[in-house]
């Protein structure tokens, strides 16, 4: 049988958890697909285990992996190092289809029919609707296209920076082409229009299949208390419609309750009251980068003292630390054994 | 895609695949043919490809499998070495061995994985773990490229010997690559240094802060290396009851089965034969020893027994302490009853040396020259003999020793003269001053004076058949000893009195020392046997060292037909250490592993037929063993007496009952898991039975 999937990517722990509220949004539709998550190496162990409770699978990629094209188009643009995260989905040929959804997306119904279109479905963009917007796509993995979108960000680069603008110079004809690939505002519900446009939110808002939180606010930067339900939203540019964002932390909570989920979370997420604020722009790329790069270079320092045999084995480098580690991992394995 | 048929296949990983190092090597090597009749096609052992032994031990040839044949194939396009083939030992098993030098270009970003997936590091000067993380990485990629070849159903167990191979079940696991997984210490790596160490070992097991121990000698990375290993593993196992007792406390896991070390008795085993060797061996050994007490010889050979302690040198793990001091006292207790007896106690540790001592060569060829004197006299006199009965006359004394002969015969006994005592050592030592034993010797004034009923030989070598002085090689050395006296401090297995059973020749261990535990659990007589088990842990050192003067003691007063019937004994235990015995415990463990990742496939596979690859242990009922499956001969001592030498039934002593036949409950009841799914594995054997 044909395999088809909805794939997602998470590039940080923050991001994880859009993820795993994507999923369980797909989870809690009976979505008859599998589910999976591309991740990167800075996503912590922690998170890798969460995520695989939800998740199919979880596939780490690395840009560094990827074939030599890829490595020198980077050397040429290190810009672009998140976008090639992204283009990685078409390498995931063991599919023969994909519906791509962004880790800031929340699936409101069962999407499955979106697997009747062809690459390069997708819905127009609110900012300039003869773009798609690149946050729900549906494609054909085939390493063919994944070497041409190396060789064509390589070359040209990226109008916008970023993985939209490569996709819409590469899939140029999305707009001129036949409609079934031009799929409806609905399925990409960007969160904005709910007040650019209120009126036709008002009007067509309850049809919404998939809502999009566009913008440097994501709704896991709000507060949110657990008992009460209610969400206090943070300042920043581009507030979320709330009843939205009061139905991703629903479905967040539910994550919450999901057998493996509480007893690996971390200190970090102790009680859901007090999700972590980044606030300010927590996700343009520039930031992202530079937290995952201070991160490595810990992690470095820390090995480097190993191999100089200047262990702290009395403190933090102690075997109850370490197994708490191997834990995470081990205990996560043994759940999907007693799954199957 | 059609499902295949589940299979099982079962890997066992370890740096000594046809690599000797030190013990590992025996074990696998042993327990192959065992292992192969068990599992056929679907067994192959993993190691490191060292080029010497390959050259010798390895016939090379493409796997015949075509799952091990593709992920071999991907493998060497990433330019790794890989040789496959079969190791040419008994059995005949398959091999899949890593060149690790072709894979030190990955070691960063291996090193760097393992660091980020289990926070464990490697210090840079530390090369042997560097290896390790080669070895263990390449193991895991091999076990992931082969899972990924096998259809969903099939099982993959794989057994990983020692923290060296340690690795590479970590990274199965932490890769969550679906292979069920055991884990085998021989012994535990702090264990060993604290023992070495004179602290207090076994009262203070559960005091330790292992971390800070590990720590502070410079071991910490590869303490991490073995603990990591022994939690993650499905199963884990240890050699005997005493390292897991110290596995449990050092490794903080306790372990689920015991995997006791057995032997290939097959080659060893001479059936009949054995007590001739002994006469055989023992004469070589009389004949050394003529020389070595040259000018003091007033040895009845027929009264004297032959004792030894062999091993590594560690003084004091291996017990020469003890076994020194017991000797003085038996000494001591022989002189009170002026026994006729003499004991001779060789130690057998191989230490640094300049060559022989000369005045031990010196009496060999003051023995040789006078017996060479003797045997050309001897021709002459037969000569003169033969032609004077031929002329009808009988000879007088005078006739036939002449003066020249006399004359001949006191040179060589002037020259025998030696105004010093035997030495107590048959070489030069490099440190005499501060050598323990020697220091010991010392103490105790056991000089090899004439009085004296306990003779002390250190032989700081290995015993070769191209000694001058003593020219025979171990296993013949131990064939013409009377008793070997091994009471160890710290033996996680001890082959030494394992070898010496299979010989027929009795032996002293330590119930510190797994083949100890063993025997103590599996006989419930056994000095009947042959195998007297000191108790070096609930006895403080005076009670342990007098106990032990007792066995020497009682063992000096049994009748030379005591001993030969003890022997015949000991012998039978052999077939209790063959690994066609023994091994059963290595197929409960595989059971176990399995049951605990899939235990859905013992149930598939149990309502399989049994044919293809599916393979499941074999009966135990099938081999017959004198043990339990016979019914003891009556009581007919006088007949059997006239025929010692060839005799094989001699001990009519001996009742079935004697021998609890615990082996398989006691791996049985030990399997039990703790959610109870060791049932399964309990079920399923004692229907076999």
């Amino acid at each position: 049988m044909a395999r088809e999937a909805f794939v997602t990517l998470a590039t940080n722990d923050r991001y994880c958890e859009g993820a795993l509220v994507v999923a369980q949004s797909l989870r809690r539709h009976k979505t008859r697909r599998e589910i999976v998550v591309l991740i990167t190496p800075q996503v912590s162990t922690i998170c890798r285990s969460r995520l695989s409770v939800l998740f199919d699978h979880v596939i780490v990629v690395d840009v560094l992996d990827s074939n030599d094209e890829a490595h020198l188009a980077l050397l040429h643009r290190p810009e672009l190092g998140v976008t090639f995260t992204k283009l990685h989905c078409w390498r995931l040929v063991q599919y023969t289809k994909c519906v791509f959804l962004d880790a800031d997306t929340l699936v409101l119904t069962n999407v499955d029919e979106l697997f009747e279109r062809n690459e390069l479905s997708a819905s127009p963009d609110a900012g300039w609707p003869d773009m798609f917007n690149s946050g729900v796509f549906v494609f054909t993995p085939s390493m063919e296209t994944y070497n041409d979108l190396i060789k064509l960000a390589d070359t040209d680069g990226s109008f916008d920076g970023g993985d939209q603008g490569l996709l819409n110079s590469y899939f140029s004809e999305w707009s001129t082409s036949d409609t079934s690939k031009r799929l409806p505002f609905l399925y990409n519900m960007h969160s904005t229009a709910t007040y650019t446009y209120s009126p036709a939110f008002a009007q067509y808002g309850k049809d919404t299949k998939i809502v999009h939180f566009i913008g440097f606010v994501k709704p896991w930067n709000h507060k949110y208390d657990e008992k009460t339900g209610e969400v206090t939203q943070v300042e920043g540019p581009g507030i979320h419609e709330e009843t939205l964002v009061k139905q991703w932390w629903k479905v967040w909570a539910e994550v919450q309750g999901l057998e493996g989920m509480r007893k690996t979370t971390t200190v970090e997420y102790k009680g859901a009251e007090n999700p972590p604020n980044y606030g300010g722009q927590p996700d343009s790329v520039h930031e992202v980068k530079k937290e995952a790069q201070l991160k490595l270079e810990s992690q470095k320092q820390h090995l480097q003292q190993w191999q100089s045999s200047n262990v702290d084995y009395a403190g933090a480098d102690s075997f109850d630390h370490i197994q708490a580690k191997l834990d995470t991992v081990l205990q996560l394995d043994d759940t999907v054994n007693k799954k199957s | 895609m059609a499902e295949e048929a589940p299979a099982l296949f079962t890997f066992e990983v370890a740096l000594e695949v046809a690599n000797k190092v030190g013990g590992i090597y025996t074990v696998l090597r042993s327990k192959a043919e065992s292992t192969v009749e068990e599992l056929g096609e679907d067994y192959c052992m993993i190691g490191i490809c060292n080029e010497r032994f390959v050259a010798m031990e390895v016939e090379k040839m493409e796997p015949s499998l075509p799952q091990m044949k593709r992920a071999v194939d991907l493998m060497r396009e990433k330019h790794i070495g890989v040789v496959t083939g079969r190791w040419l030992i008994e059995g005949y098993p398959k091999v899949v061995l890593f060149n690790l030098d072709t894979a030190w270009d990955m070691y960063n970003t291996w090193s760097w994985e393992m660091f980020d997936k289990t926070g464990v590091g490697i210090p840079e000067h530390d090369t042997e773990a560097k290896r390790c993380v080669l070895f263990g990485f390449l193991t895991a990629w091999f076990l992931g490229e082969f899972r990924a070849q096998c259809g969903k159903k099939s099982v993959i167990v794989a057994q990983f010997h020692e923290w060296l191979s340690g690795i590479g079940l970590l990274m199965c696991r932490m890769r969550q690559i679906d292979i069920s997984t055991i884990f085998t210490t021989h012994a535990t790596l702090l264990g060993r240094y604290l023992c070495a160490a004179n602290v207090d070992f076994y009262n203070n097991l559960s005091n330790f802060q292992v971390d800070i121990e590990a720590g502070n000698r410079q071991i910490y990375h590869r303490y991490c290396m073995e603990r990591a290993a022994a939690h993650s593993a499905h199963v884990f196992a240890t050699v005997s009851d005493i390292t897991s007792l110290e596995a449990e406390h050092l490794l903080k896991r306790k372990p689920d089965l015991i995997l006791p070390n057995g032997l290939s008795i097959k080659n060893a085993q001479c059936m009949h034969e054995f007590q001739n060797l002994h006469a055989i061996a023992k004469e070589k050994i009389h004949h050394f020893v003529r020389g070595h007490f040259y000018g003091h010889f007033d040895l009845n050979l027929d009264k004297t027994l032959y004792m030894f302690i062999a091993g590594r040198y560690e003084y004091s793990n291996k017990g020469a302490d003890l076994y020194i001091e017991a000797m003085s006292r038996l000494n001591h207790r022989l002189k009170m009853i002026n026994s006729d007896v003499t004991v001779i106690a060789f130690l057998i540790f191989p230490a640094s040396t300049n060559n022989f001592n000369v005045e031990s060569l010196k009496g060999q060829a003051v023995v040789k020259q006078l017996k060479e004197t003797v045997d050309v006299i001897k021709d002459d006199i037969g000569n003169k003999l033969f032609d004077l009965c031929l002329r009808g006359k009988l000879p007088n004394e005078e006739q036939l020793l002449d003066r020249d002969h006399v004359i001949k015969l006191k040179r060589c006994m002037y020259a025998n003269q030696c105004s010093t005592l035997p030495p107590i050592v048959t070489h030069n030592m490099t440190d005499d001053a501060n050598d323990p034993i020697l220091k010991q010797i010392r103490e105790c004034k056991l000089f090899n004076a004439r009085s004296d009923r306990v003779k002390l030989i250190f032989h700081p070598e290995f015993l070769s058949q191209t000694s001058p002085l003593l020219s025979m090689d171990y296993d013949e050395f131990v064939r013409g000893c009377h008793l070997g006296v091994f009471p160890s401090y710290y033996e996680p297995w001890g082959y030494t009195p394992a070898e010496c059973a299979i010989k027929g020749i009795p032996s002293v261990t330590s119930n510190l020392s797994g083949f100890g535990c063993f025997m103590q659990s599996h006989l419930s007589d056994p000095e009947a046997y042959g195998i007297y088990i000191v108790d070096r842990r609930f006895k403080n050192v005076d009670e342990t060292c007098n106990q032990l003067t007792d066995y020497l003691y009682h063992f000096c007063r049994m009748t030379r037909r005591e001993r030969i019937i003890q022997r015949n004994r000991t012998e039978r235990i052999s077939e209790y250490l063959d690994w066609s015995r023994l091994g059963m415990y290595y197929t409960n463990a595989r059971r176990l592993a399995i049951d605990r990742t899939h235990p859905e496939f013992l149930e598939q596979t149990r309502s399989f037929s049994p044919t293809g690859s599916v393979r499941l242990p074999r009966p135990y009922s099938a081999p017959s063993s004198p043990f339990g499956s016979r019914i003891a001969s009556p009581y007919q001592s006088d007949e059997e007496d006239n025929k010692v030498f060839d005799d094989d039934d001699g001990d009519s002593g001996l009742h079935t009952s004697n021998l609890i036949s615990t082996d398989t409950e006691s791996v049985l009841s030990t399997a039990t898991t703790p959610n109870g799914t060791g049932n399964d594995v309990i079920s399923s054997t004692a229907s076999d039975l």
